[in-house]
C-alpha cells in the first residue's frame, strides 16, 4: 500500500485533545516539520508523551497547542534550559507530569504488551513518586518487595521522523534509536517524515537498519531537513546557530511573533529559504 | 609538577573512581573525559560510549554537536536504549551526573528550585537519574562550582535518591551515592551515617574554605590528605583528547561562554574529520 502523504495531511489525522507520542531525543532527530506543521493548525488541547524532549516541546507549548505534558525531561543541553516550558511550568499554564526515562518506557511498553502497568524499582524513595499522581506503588506477590507500579500510556499517534522510508512505511533509522520504535508499536496510529523516500527494494538492502516496520505506519512523509533545527545523523548534526535564534526569541514576546511568522507559518520551503539556502545549510551542517 | 586547571584536576580525580568492564556514559564533556582517561591508564577495559546511549568502544571527544557522528566515523558498536537500561538494572553502567543541587545525605536535584508545583526555577525534570540512583553500585557526581547553593543542607527535590529512610525500607545500597568530586576537593558517604565526608582536599584549599562553601555544617578534620595532583601523562591524555577545550564550557558563563561556543562549533567537524576521516554509506 501506498502511505505517501504530505504534513497537513498528517495533521488532519489528529484530533483536539490527541494523546502524541514524539520521537527523537533531545536535539536530536525530533520530527520538526511535522511538529511545525502542528504548530501552525488549529489544534487545541494536546496531551505530549516525550520521553528527553527539546525544541518541539517548547515549540508546542509556546504556540499553545498542549494542555498536557508527561515528560523526563525537557531542554536543550548545553545550551540552556527551554523558555516556554519554563515558563508554562513556573505559571502553571499546561498540566505537568514528570515522569523518568525508563518509565516512559516501561509505560509505553506496558500498552505494547496490553497490560496494565509494569514494575520497577526506578523511582522508589524519589520525589518524582511524590509529585506524579500517576505512579502507585504494589506489593510484589512472590517476595514482598515494595515496587513503583508503572502505568500504560496510551498515545493515540506517534511522530517520528527517520533517515530513510518507503512508501509503504518501513523506516531506517542510521543513529541513536532513541524510543522511537516503542512509540511506533504502542501508538493507535504513527505518522513518520523521512529525509527521503526510496523504493522498497532499495530500502531493504539497510538490513538492521530498518528500524520502523510499515505494519505499524498510517503514514509517511519525504521531508528533506525534517528534523532540522535538531540533528539527523548520519545526514546533518543539530544547527546550534539556530538553536540561539530560537531561545533569543523565545524569551521575548514580540521576538516570538517575528520567529513564529519567519519560521513556523511558513510552508516547508519558504522555512528552508528563510534559512538561507539549502547549499548554505548543507555547508553549515552536513558532517 | 606540571601546570594544571580545575577542569582537568576534577577530570583526573574523577577517572580515579572508574574500574572493571562497565558501560560509561559520555553526557558531558567532564564525564566523556573522565572515562577516556581511566580507560587509557588503568582502567582499559571500560567500554565508553560516545553518545548518552549508544557508541561502544568509541573514543570520546567532547563535542556540542557531533556525538552520534563519532559512533558512525569510527564504527563505534551501536546499542539500543534498551541495552543502557539493561546495563543499569544489572549495575554494568557508570555515569558522572553534575546535579544542580546535591545534599548532605546525597540526594540530588536537576528537577526544580523551589517547590515542584510552584518553581521559583523550573529546570529540566529528573531524566534517568531515578533509574541509576535505584540500581547502581556506584553513585558518581561532581560539581564544576562547589557553594551553598549547589551544596546544600537540604535539595529542593529529589531526582536521585541520597542516603534516607525510604532508601532504607525499600532499595537497599544499590544506587547510594558514593564519590562527589568538586573544584574544593573528592566527598564520600559513611553508610553506616549516611552523612556527607571529606576524603581528600585540592592543594591549597583549606578546611574553612570548604565549610565557607558548604550549605551544612561539614565536619572537616585538620588532618585530610591533599588531592594527587595530575601526572604529566593524565595532562597530555586529557589536551589530546580535547583539542578544542569543550570541557572548559563547564565553567564559563555570559559572554565568555558565548564566545568559546561559537568557536567550537565552528572548528568541530573539521577536527572530527582530522581524527577520524568520514564513514561512506
Amino acid at each position: 500500500m501506498n502511505k505517501v502523504v504530505s504534513c497537513d495531511d498528517v495533521v488532519a489525522e489528529i484530533h483536539d485533545g490527541a494523546t502524541i507520542a514524539i520521537g527523537g531525543s533531545s536535539l536530536s532527530r525530533k520530527p520538526m516539520a511535522l511538529v511545525r506543521a502542528l504548530a501552525r493548525s488549529d489544534r487545541k488541547n494536546l496531551r505530549l508523551i516525550v520521553n528527553v524532549g527539546g525544541p518541539e516541546v517548547d515549540l508546542l507549548i509556546g504556540t499553545g497547542k498542549i494542555s498536557d505534558l508527561v515528560y523526563a525531561f525537557v531542554g536543550f543541553e548545553v545550551m540552556g534550559l527551554a523558555p516556554h516550558f519554563r515558563r508554562a511550568r513556573q505559571q502553571g499554564s499546561v498540566r505537568f507530569q514528570e515522569w523518568t526515562e525508563f518509565t516512559v518506557m516501561a509505560g509505553l511498553d506496558a500498552t505494547i504488551k496490553r497490560v496494565p502497568f509494569l514494575p520497577t524499582h526506578a523511582g522508589l524513595g524519589t520525589d518524582v513518586l511524590r509529585v506524579n499522581p500517576a505512579f502507585r506503588t504494589i506489593q510484589d506477590p512472590f517476595e514482598g518487595q515494595t515496587l513503583l507500579a508503572v502505568p500504560a500510556l496510551r498515545p493515540d499517534v506517534a511522530l517520528i521522523h527517520v533517515n530513510l522510508a518507503d512508501p509503504q512505511g518501513n523506516g531506517v533509522i542510521l543513529g541513536d534509536g532513541h524510543i522511537d520504535s516503542l512509540c511506533a508499536k504502542a501508538a493507535k496510529k504513527t505518522f513518520l517524515s523521512a529525509e527521503q523516500i526510496l523504493l522498497p527494494e532499495r530500502l531493504q538492502t539497510y538490513g538492521h537498519d530498518v528500524r520502523i516496520l510499515r505494519t505499524l505506519v498510517t503514514g509517511v512523509v519525504e521531508a528533506p531537513w525534517g528534523a532540522h533545527f535538531t540533528g539527523c545523523a548520519p545526514d546533518y548534526r543539530a544547527d546550534l546557530t539556530h538553536v540561539q535564534e530560537y531561545l533569543a526569541a523565545a524569551r521575548d514576546g514580540s521576538a516570538w511573533n517575528e520567529y513564529l511568522e519567519r519560521y513556523v507559518y511558513a510552508s516547508d520551503p519558504e522555512y528552508l529559504h528563510a534559512l538561507g539556502s539549502e547549499r548554505t545549510l548543507g555547508e553549515r551542517l552536513r558532517v | 609538577m606540571p601546570e594544571y586547571s580545575i577542569d582537568e584536576l576534577i577530570i583526573v580525580c574523577m577517572a580515579r573512581e572508574l574500574r572493571g568492564e562497565v558501560l560509561v556514559s559520555s553526557v558531558t564533556s567532564l564525564g566523556a573525559l573522565a572515562a577516556h582517561l581511566a580507560k587509557s591508564t588503568h582502567a582499559p577495559d571500560l567500554a565508553v560510549l560516545s553518545t548518552p546511549e549508544s557508541g561502544m568502544d568509541a573514543v570520546p571527544m567532547p563535542t556540542l554537536s557531533l556525538g552520534q557522528f563519532l559512533t558512525d566515523n569510527q564504527r563505534a558498536i551501536p546499542l539500543t536504549m534498551e541495552d543502557i537500561f539493561d546495563a543499569i538494572f544489572t549495575d554494568r553502567f557508570r555515569i558522572w551526573i553534575n546535579p544542580a543541587q546535591i545534599d548532605q545525605h546525597g540526594n540530588v536535584n536537576i528537577s526544580v528550585i523551589g517547590p515542584w508545583d510552584h518553581p521559583k526555577v523550573a529546570l529540566v525534570g529528573s531524566r534517568g537519574i531515578p533509574e541509576d540512583t535505584s540500581h547502581l553500585s556506584q553513585g558518581l557526581y561532581y560539581l564544576p562550582s562547589h557553594s551553598p547553593r549547589t551544596v546544600v543542607e537540604r535539595v529542593d527535590f529529589i531526582s536521585g535518591v541520597g542516603y534516607t529512610p525510604e532508601r532504607q525500607e525499600w532499595l537497599g545500597p544499590l544506587g547510594a551515592p558514593t564519590c562527589l568530586v568538586t573544584d574544593l576537593g573528592v566527598f564520600g558517604w559513611d553508610p553506616a551515617t549516611g552523612q556527607m565526608v571529606p576524603r581528600t582536599l585540592h592543594p591549597g584549599i583549606s578546611a574553612g574554605t570548604v565549610q565557607e562553601r558548604t550549605g551544612f555544617a561539614l565536619d572537616v578534620p585538620p588532618s585530610l590528605p591533599v588531592t594527587m595532583p595530575p601526572t604529566a601523562e593524565e595532562m597530555a591524555i586529557i589536551h589530546a583528547a580535547d583539542p578544542l577545550e569543550v570541557r572548559k564550557l563547564e565553567f564559563l558563563s555570559g559572554k565568555d561562554a558565548g564566545e568559546k561556543f561559537a568557536a567550537i562549533y565552528e572548528r568541530e567537524r573539521q577536527t572530527l574529520h582530522a581524527a577520524w576521516p568520514r564513514r561512506r554509506h
